[in-house]
């Protein structure tokens, strides 16, 4: 077993930097999803005078280091929701490109994802997990000297699993456990339990930060700008919500207002919900939530996404029975 | 292998201006080779998207009108409403835009065969049916009786006449427009109207429309008392679009995605979606 002693840790950060760009990613508001689908990346240029158009080159490698056991959860399901139904080349020429090194003190039994985790234990130090045949390769070149422990001397010393102590997301993340339940519950409420969107539509204010902190929300716009001088034009993709009043308008003719297909608040915060929850389990088994708990840290408003999810199962519960 | 975004640059072959606002673009690959064909040996399953666009401006998806056998081009007809579609009719013939797609599902032909069929549209939403209506007339026999009602709101609105008295011959075309002027021998008032007045076989008749929500939801109440149930109906649906490919999430109607399982839906499939 390797292990890595807390005091060491920036010599090992030192080294990291000298193979490749470093990101220390620990304490971010915005999530990993960042640094392969940005929020704003120019995928096409296009020059007008030679009619040529050249796309985005593949980054050189980088390392993003620091990332929660969640985070990296989130990772790997957006890996499988970039790869459907067509790979997004964009997303993969940087994920293809990127290691990346978990930091945890929560004890798990399987890996969520990520190349390499250090993974707390009790006497200031970190086991290093290899994860990945990447992760191993990558450990090899870069020839760190780890202290060695014998095998099976882990298991007593890793920390307490700290989810149960915390108070993020807790019950959500029991509810997540049965992704079709959440599927029935949030697909009824919206009949069902109109009052709770009511209210929401009410407290919402349509700024759409829940999508841009959350790992998992990949909706995005394309705009085309172009240089002063006319000649080169930039097509370029950036992050949207679907929270925000122009998401589904489309344009209506001189004079004419055009539509929108989620015409207020209401629509369009239960869209947000009913993309998590329902459409997301729908496509791939599970809700798209790993609750990480920056929806609820950063909403202006202070929704708890979490307290609306298990009111509306409260209320499904009781009138299912 | 082609990034999936990334878009063909076509060559504008001829410009028809049907109205004030609206315009056929017929489109041809830049070094002249036909465009490919799908496993039935079509450009496009009538009823399928493509987005259609132009660098500085962005992209926007039309249902092309053109004959679906015709690889040589492929015809838009634009409406000016937005950026894109302003952008677009400034150009001229020679003029070079760029191209994506065929995109989603289109109308189901095998699933019409055989059967007497309906089609129904409105306005700009003629151009779906148009396709549809060219490759019914290229295979007319597999199809039984054939009505079209296409209303307006003036018969200065009611696109392709041209092509429609070529159609005429073959199947039956019923037009009808709001506001009828002085030289006009057609119906008025609204397709549901028409409808009322045909004579069907429901136990074996398919309904394709294209148009705008309301007229769908009225006809939808005068075919289930005629005996055609929802099943049967089928409506492309106009949505915002950005990616195509069922990603950037735009085009959500509750549990679809309109750009990879539509735009064409049987009304049993989106009835019931919240967001219309």
């Amino acid at each position: 077993m390797k292990i890595l002693e807390e005091k060491r840790l920036n010599i090992f950060l030192d080294k990291l930097g000298k193979q490749a760009q470093l990101f220390d990613v620990r304490e971010s508001i915005l999530p990993p999803k960042r640094y392969f689908f940005p929020s704003r990346e120019i995928t096409f240029t296009f020059d007008k005078k030679s009619k040529s158009l050249s796309s985005q080159k593949a980054p050189k490698d980088f390392i993003l280091f620091g990332i929660s056991l969640k985070d990296l959860e989130a990772i790997t399901y957006l890996d499988e929701i970039m790869q459907k139904p067509a790979r997004d080349d964009f997303y993969f020429n940087k994920r293809d490109k990127s290691i990346l090194i978990g930091l945890t003190g929560k004890e798990f039994n399987v890996a969520p994802g990520g190349d390499i985790i250090l993974r707390k234990l009790k006497n200031d130090e970190y086991e290093v997990v290899v994860v990945t045949k990447k992760g191993e390769k990558f450990l090899k070149r870069l020839d760190f000297p780890f202290t060695c422990l014998p095998a099976g001397k882990e298991e007593k010393d890793r920390v307490e699993y700290k989810i149960s102590k915390s108070k993020t997301m807790v019950e959500l993340h029991g509810l997540l456990s049965d992704p079709e339940l959440l599927h029935d519950a949030v697909k009824w409420s919206w009949q069902g339990y109109p009052e709770i969107w009511d209210k929401l539509a009410g407290e919402c204010l349509n700024c759409g930060i829940c999508t841009y902190v959350c790992p998992l929300c990949h909706c995005f716009s394309v705009e085309d700008e172009m240089d002063l001088s006319g000649d080169e034009c930039r097509r370029c993709r950036k992050w949207d919500a679907c929270t925000l009043p122009e998401f589904a308008k489309v344009a209506g003719g001189i004079g004419r207002p055009g539509h929108s297909f989620h015409k207020g608040v209401k629509e369009r915060y239960y869209n947000w919900f009913y993309h998590k929850f329902v459409r997301g389990y729908l496509e791939f088994g599970k809700s798209q939530c790993v609750t990480c708990g920056r929806c609820k840290k950063y909403c202006p408003a202070r929704i708890d996404i979490e307290e609306v999810l298990l009111e509306i199962m409260n209320r499904f519960k009781k009138i299912k029975n | 292998m082609q990034n999936i975004y990334e878009p063909i640059p076509v060559k504008i072959q001829k410009i028809e201006i049907y109205s004030g606002d609206v315009k056929l673009f017929r489109m041809a690959k830049l070094d002249g080779s036909p465009f490919p064909l799908n496993q039935n040996g079509l450009v496009f399953v009538p009823g399928q998207f493509v987005l259609a666009g132009l660098w500085g401006y962005g992209e926007s998806p039309f249902g092309p009108a053109s004959h679906p056998n015709d690889s040589s081009c492929i015809e838009v007809v634009v409406r000016k409403v937005g950026q894109v579609t302003s952008a677009l009719h400034s150009l001229e013939e020679g003029d070079e835009l760029t191209l994506r797609g065929p995109y989603g599902n289109g109308y189901p032909i095998d699933f019409f065969r055989e059967k007497d069929v309906i089609l129904i549209t409105g306005g700009c939403g003629i151009p779906p049916i148009a396709s549809l209506v060219e490759y019914i007339i290229s295979n007319r026999s597999d199809f039984g009786e054939v009505n079209l009602l296409y209303g307006a709101t003036t018969p200065e609105d009611l696109l392709m006449k041209e092509r429609m008295n070529e159609w005429k011959r073959r199947i039956n075309v019923t037009l009808t427009v709001d506001k009828p002027a002085c030289n006009w021998d057609g119906n008025t008032g609204f397709v549901t109207d028409c409808l009322e007045h045909l004579k069907i076989n429901s136990a074996n008749t398919v309904v394709a429309m294209c148009g705008p929500g309301p007229m769908v939801d009225a006809i939808e109440n005068l075919l289930n008392p005629m005996g055609i149930p929802d099943r049967r109906i089928f409506v492309s649906m106009e949505r915002k679009m950005q990616c195509g490919v069922g990603r950037c999430q735009h085009c959500v109607c509750g549990d679809k995605y309109v750009c990879v399982d539509g735009p064409v839906f049987n009304l049993d499939e989106i009835d019931k979606a919240w967001d219309k």
